[in-house]
């Protein structure tokens, strides 16, 4: 461990707790509560990772969090961010995107193609010949690329958990902390969130060689966590801001979406780069960085090393860095005239060298071009950013300290609608109109000054105070007359390039300048066209001087320019974390057990789980024999389905006859008590939705059924329009209540008769009619209902009592065969009967006329849903019928599928809605879509087969058990 | 029908539990899946119990308070509030309009109420089929905190209040009683998603150091 150093207050590793991984095959000593990069660091390792495109060697840059050339595979996890992420015992970690390992990585070879490799090259050079892109299209992910993605990468449940505030507080910085106490003291229950595994933002490694910030940290955290009010989280982002305050804080184990009264934002800021010929060089990092490894770490970012900065903080970093041994050769500032005088006096007195209104023209790399080996250091002109060459001075070190200023890290202010300024005494986008129940603090706010972040985030908590109800004195914040944090162009131009701009994408200056030749100079396409800011750090060190490039090319101000849009999330987020615990709910009938003991093949039907069929133990039938064995028993003797699944309501009161006149299209005014009728539902537009049967129970209760997807649907659209029309109608929805079965086919009655105690013959209960009686001693609704078979029986009963009553009907029907039939016989059954499925045989656009219900549709009623564009339709010649159809005798070729388009003359004329060979029938029977020219009864048309084969139909009646007397269409 | 046991909606999701099985009020409920003792830890850290065995009525209509008031049958004050009556029976309004009444073990009111005539308009008996459990322990705040949006941690549930909301992605009803002087939520959904709610709350309740608690440890049934 060359690079640790002594025992620093505060350090966030613990030295009683050493461990031992691997990186690259080589074994690696650290301590517990090192991350990857400063354990790496520490033991003298400088090259992390390869940049994305040209290779090139990569070392620590930002050390928070956004250092995406040091990405790591560990074992089946990869895109381990090393800059942030804990080292633990035992890891193996390698880089990402390397041939060879990441010092002798084979691809390095594309740094010097890179003159031939622009940006946006791509987009001109592979696509012609359009049969060579898909080599090429290899070859370019091969080389350019994060880690592999790992698919078998176990499944692992993360959480999603809420929680509720009345104050978020993202960032525990010093204003972040402060405000939270402010809120706390004014009663409010607080959440404070910070991405960082331990609370204090800056006052944790920012000292200028003097660490009196300490105390200020540690009486701030003292009083966070000694207030039951406030719930620190750490090592977890606020990932997006969403309507109403609602802000997903992504931690490791998973997603708590936190829904807040008001949320203060105090996020800070990110360090920016300046921009030089090799600024990316292994050795070359932020100035945060090397306070970072100094201060929490213990670690020495180099032995010797020079500081390039355009602000005072280059010379803060440098205090730090003198203050741990370091040699600090030089501090270089871009600026004209220096930083304050107190600040560059602490920095002489260190005998370090302050070299004003100067740049680093360029770093010289060692012969390995994986380290820096000394800086070139010229006059600088801030106004045309030019070096001048001919004062170089030559300085020997091993690593180079940068800063050039601040970027707010505003991505939540954005997204939750704030409007933003430019200001140019911090040189910084601040916000300007914050949206209700938002506010900012600190440095993010343009409040860069330590006791005035500490009094601005006491002012945003007493302002969010205030926005709850609370009336305190408001607090002024008055910024202390400062040198700009930020410098308004910190770029050297270098006609050899490799001044880098965004190093997720080695996208430097000159693809600046030319993207912009090429036209593309509005923000967003250059964004699009240099993909500048669309690496994994979103442009966190890149967008800003991208945008004082761009407005610098259009010589316009920087505020004229704009920002890209900030989408959440802010940072990338596994998708296991998105994904989380799912929850997909399903409804089980009440005879679910035993559709599972004889065999049902259970499926999703919507949220239900239904048996597509049966394959009782021991039998080997295939799904279709199933489904027709099942289908042939009801036709020839008797058969049983759950039906429980279909939507049951139950329409009460003195309007209820005028309601379902209104709601639906038939009459039921005048409907007897006992019968039934359908119901078809449609929607405004004159859409079939939904059909149905309503039984009138009584003068004043109806009893309806909907299809089994659309329970819900159809019970919130009656809700609704008894409340829009005013109607005395009480709704009630039995659909889960009530089991329902129904028994069908030739020997039902003879099974229904044994468990009953009414009459149900054909006489006292004839097809249409309703009883309530007894079944099996069940209280019992029975409905004469022939969608499957002319003779059925549907039995709704108690859900309690399904299977009980379930269980009985089969015993009664032992002796007759009965035998249970799934949703696939049943829907093969109601094709014979020749009865559609609206939503299957029908779509978003299909109206009655066109799906033979006209007779089900009374357009002399005063109104009723849909009734207005029907009358419109009605004087339109219809585009489309719907019939049923028949394949020729004896067809064996290629079975057209459902969706098969019907062709006339090259013409799509329709389309297969449902088909399906039937055993009962020996024949292929079917619905399709058909131009109304084909749909008389005989009419020929043509399905066209996934292979292009060509199948002739005949459209032909309905049921179509005529077929058996035919022989034929 | 008296003679008919009937099951919990619940029932198969608990089988894989081996649960010692019984009937109360005429149906088949899970009276205990493990010894006392560590029934007594789960519910103390988080418990799960179906009790959607106990007796339920369901009125709804216009003139449904007045027919409740009129079976001497206390009210609660407002909407989406409760109340227990003297007999231990609880008294949900679920809307203006719309009742849920829930009895103890040993309580016949609502068996009184379902075979009552109702002779009026604007009264309506509502079928019912819900799976109900009790959910209890120290550890409820995190079983919810990922199951259900609402803030339990505020005064949702105080004062008597019940709340209409989504768990785990489905409809329910949810209270706050005192339960055998232990503070207990009290959860209603339709139950036909009894079966899912039970497995996935019991997932997560496993995750966290529950378990599953049988009818027998809140209600001494022998």
């Amino acid at each position: 461990m060359t690079g640790r150093i002594a025992k620093k207050r505060g350090e966030w590793i613990n030295r009683d707790k050493p461990l031992t991984f691997e990186y690259e095959g080589q074994v690696v000593n650290g301590y517990e509560g090192d991350t990857i990069s400063s354990a790496l660091w520490a033991a003298g390792i400088r090259v992390l990772g390869r940049s994305f495109k040209y290779h090139r060697a990569r070392g620590l840059l930002s050390f928070a969090n956004h250092d995406v050339n040091a990405l790591m595979t560990d074992g089946e996890d990869t895109n381990i961010r090393a800059d942030v992420w804990p080292v633990s015992q035992g890891m193996a970690l390698s880089a990402v995107n390397t041939d060879g390992g990441v010092v002798k990585d084979r691809n390095k070879y594309i740094d010097k193609l890179s003159p031939f490799l622009p940006v946006g090259f791509y987009y001109k050079t592979f696509y012609k010949p359009k049969s060579l892109f898909p080599f090429w299209e290899d070859k370019i992910r091969k080389a350019a690329g994060l880690g592999k993605v790992n698919f078998n990468y176990p499944r692992i449940l993360k959480p999603k958990r809420y929680a509720h505030c009345d104050v978020l507080i993202v960032g525990a910085g010093a204003s972040g902390l402060s405000a939270a106490v402010a809120a706390a003291k004014q009663g409010l229950n607080v959440i404070l969130v910070d991405e960082n595994k331990q609370a204090g933002g800056s006052l944790t490694y920012d000292f200028a060689g003097d660490q009196t910030t300490a105390d200020t940290l540690n009486n701030l955290l003292d009083e966070v966590t000694s207030n039951a009010n406030i719930r620190l989280i750490t090592g977890a982002y606020a990932g997006g801001y969403y309507t109403d305050h609602l802000v997903p804080i992504v931690g490791v184990d998973g997603i708590t979406k936190v829904r807040a009264k008001t949320v203060i934002v105090a996020s800070g800021v990110f360090e920016q780069p300046p921009v030089f010929r090799y600024n990316d060089l292994p050795g070359v990092m932020l100035g945060s960085a090397t306070q970072r490894l100094i201060n929490r770490y213990a670690v020495k970012p180099f032995q010797k090393g020079v500081v390039v900065t355009a602000n005072d903080h280059g010379y803060r970093t440098a205090l730090d860095m003198a203050a741990v041994g370091i040699e600090v050769v030089a501090v270089i500032d871009m600026r004209r005239d220096g930083a304050k005088r107190d600040l560059a006096e602490k920095v002489t007195e260190k005998g370090i060298a302050v070299h004003k209104g100067s740049c680093i023209y360029e770093v010289v790399p060692a012969s390995n071009k994986m380290a820096v080996k000394e800086v070139v250091v010229c006059h600088y002109n801030e106004d045309t950013a030019e070096a001048d060459p001919r004062s170089a001075v030559r300085l020997s070190c091993d690593g180079v300290a940068m800063s050039a200023g601040w970027a707010p890290a505003a991505a939540l202010l954005y997204q939750a609608g704030t409007k933003m300024r430019f200001d140019y005494d911090v040189q910084q986008f601040v916000p300007d109109q914050l949206p209700e129940g938002v506010f900012a603090a600190g440095k993010v706010n343009g409040v860069f000054d330590l006791k005035a972040r500490l009094l601005d985030g006491q002012r945003a908590a007493v302002e969010a105070s205030n926005y709850l109800g609370n009336a305190s004195e408001l607090i002024t914040v008055t910024n202390p007359e400062m040198a700009s944090p930020s410098h308004p162009y910190p770029i050297v131009n270098h006609p050899k390039g490799k001044n880098f701009v965004d190093f997720d994408e080695d996208i430097q200056v000159k693809d600046f300048i030319n993207a912009a030749k090429e036209g593309f100079d509005n923000i967003e396409l250059m964004k699009r066209f240099t993909t500048v800011g669309m690496g994994p750090s979103q442009g966190k060190h890149s967008n800003m001087n991208a945008i004082r490039i761009l407005a610098r090319i259009r010589q316009l101000p920087v505020e004229k320019i704009g920002t890209t849009t900030a989408r959440p999330f802010f940072h990338p987020t596994p998708i296991g974390h998105l994904g989380g615990r799912s929850f997909h709910p399903h409804r089980y009938t009440a005879m679910h057990q035993w559709h599972v003991d004889n065999g049902g093949v259970m499926m999703e039907a919507g949220v239900w789980m239904r048996p597509a069929y049966y394959v009782p133990a021991g039998s080997h039938l295939s799904a279709s024999d199933a489904v027709q064995e099942e289908a042939m028993a009801v036709r020839q003797s008797v058969g049983m389905i759950d039906g429980s699944t279909l939507g049951k309501i139950e329409v009460f009161g003195q309007d209820a006859a005028a309601f379902l006149e209104r709601f639906y299209t038939g009459k039921f005014a005048g409907q007897k008590v006992g019968g039934s009728r359908i119901a078809m539902l449609l929607d405004e537009a004159g859409v079939m939705v939904d059909d149905g049967v309503a039984v009138r129970m009584a003068e004043d209760k109806f009893y309806v059924s909907t299809n089994s997807s659309n329970a819900a649907t159809v019970y919130r659209e009656m809700q609704r329009n008894i409340q829009l029309w005013g109607m005395q109608v009480t709704l009630v929805n039995l659909t889960g209540a009530m089991a329902a079965m129904t028994v069908a086919g030739p020997a039902s009655r003879s099974v229904v008769e044994t468990l009953i105690d009414i009459d149900v013959s054909a006489q006292g209960l004839p097809d249409g009619a309703y009883k309530e009686g007894q079944v099996a001693g069940i209280d019992a609704r029975v409905m004469r209902v022939s969608f499957v078979s002319d003779l059925a029986f549907e039995i709704h009963v108690p859900y309690k009592a399904g299977m009980h009553v379930w269980q009985a009907l089969m015993a009664a029907g032992k002796q007759v065969g009965i035998r249970a039939f799934g949703t696939d016989a049943q829907r093969l059954l109601r094709l014979e009967m020749g009865h559609h499925l609206v939503s299957h045989d029908t779509d978003g656009l299909t109206n009655p006329f066109e799906a033979h219900s006209e007779s089900l549709v009374a357009m002399d009623k005063d109104f009723f849903i849909g009734q207005r564009s029907l009358k419109i339709i009605e004087k339109k010649p219809l585009n489309k019928k719907l019939v049923t159809f028949v394949l020729d005798n004896g067809f064996t070729g290629e079975l057209p599928k459902e969706c098969n388009l019907v062709i006339e003359n090259g013409d799509i004329k329709g389309r297969v809605t449902s088909i399906s060979h039937s055993n009962y029938l020996n024949r292929i029977i079917g619905f399709a879509f058909v131009s109304p020219e084909q749909s008389k009864s005989g009419s020929r048309f043509q399905v066209r087969t996934d292979s292009g084969a060509m199948v002739p139909a005949t459209v032909t009646q309905a049921p179509f058990f005529h077929l058996l007397e035919s022989k034929g269409a | 029908m008296q003679d008919v046991v009937l099951k919990s909606p619940v029932a198969f999701a608990q089988a894989s539990k081996k649960p010692v099985n019984g009937q109360v009020n005429g149906m088949e409920i899970a009276l205990s899946f493990a010894d006392a003792s560590v029934e007594a830890a789960h519910s103390e850290t988080l418990g799960i119990c179906d009790v959607s065995n106990l007796s339920r009525f369901g009125v709804k209509g216009p003139h449904a308070a007045d027919w409740l008031t009129a079976s001497n049958i206390t009210l609660p004050a407002g909407t989406n509030r409760w109340t227990k009556l003297d007999s231990g029976s609880l008294v949900m309004r679920l809307g203006n309009t719309e009742f849920l009444l829930e009895d103890q073990p040993e309580n016949g009111l609502c068996q009184t109420l379902s075979e009552a005539n109702v002779n009026e308009s604007g009264v309506h008996k509502v079928i019912r089929n819900d799976a109900a459990f009790i959910v209890s322990g120290e550890l409820t705040p995190a079983l919810f905190s990922e199951v259900c949006a609402i803030d339990l941690n505020g005064d949702a549930l105080e004062d008597n209040r019940l709340v209409m909301t989504v768990i785990a992605g489905v409809s329910a009803t949810m209270l706050k009683q005192e339960l055998n002087g232990q503070s207990v939520y009290r959860i209603w959904c339709d139950g036909t998603y009894g079966p899912y709610m039970w497995k996935t709350l019991l997932g997560i309740i496993e995750e966290l150091g529950g378990g599953p608690v049988g009818f027998n440890f809140y209600y001494k049934i022998n």
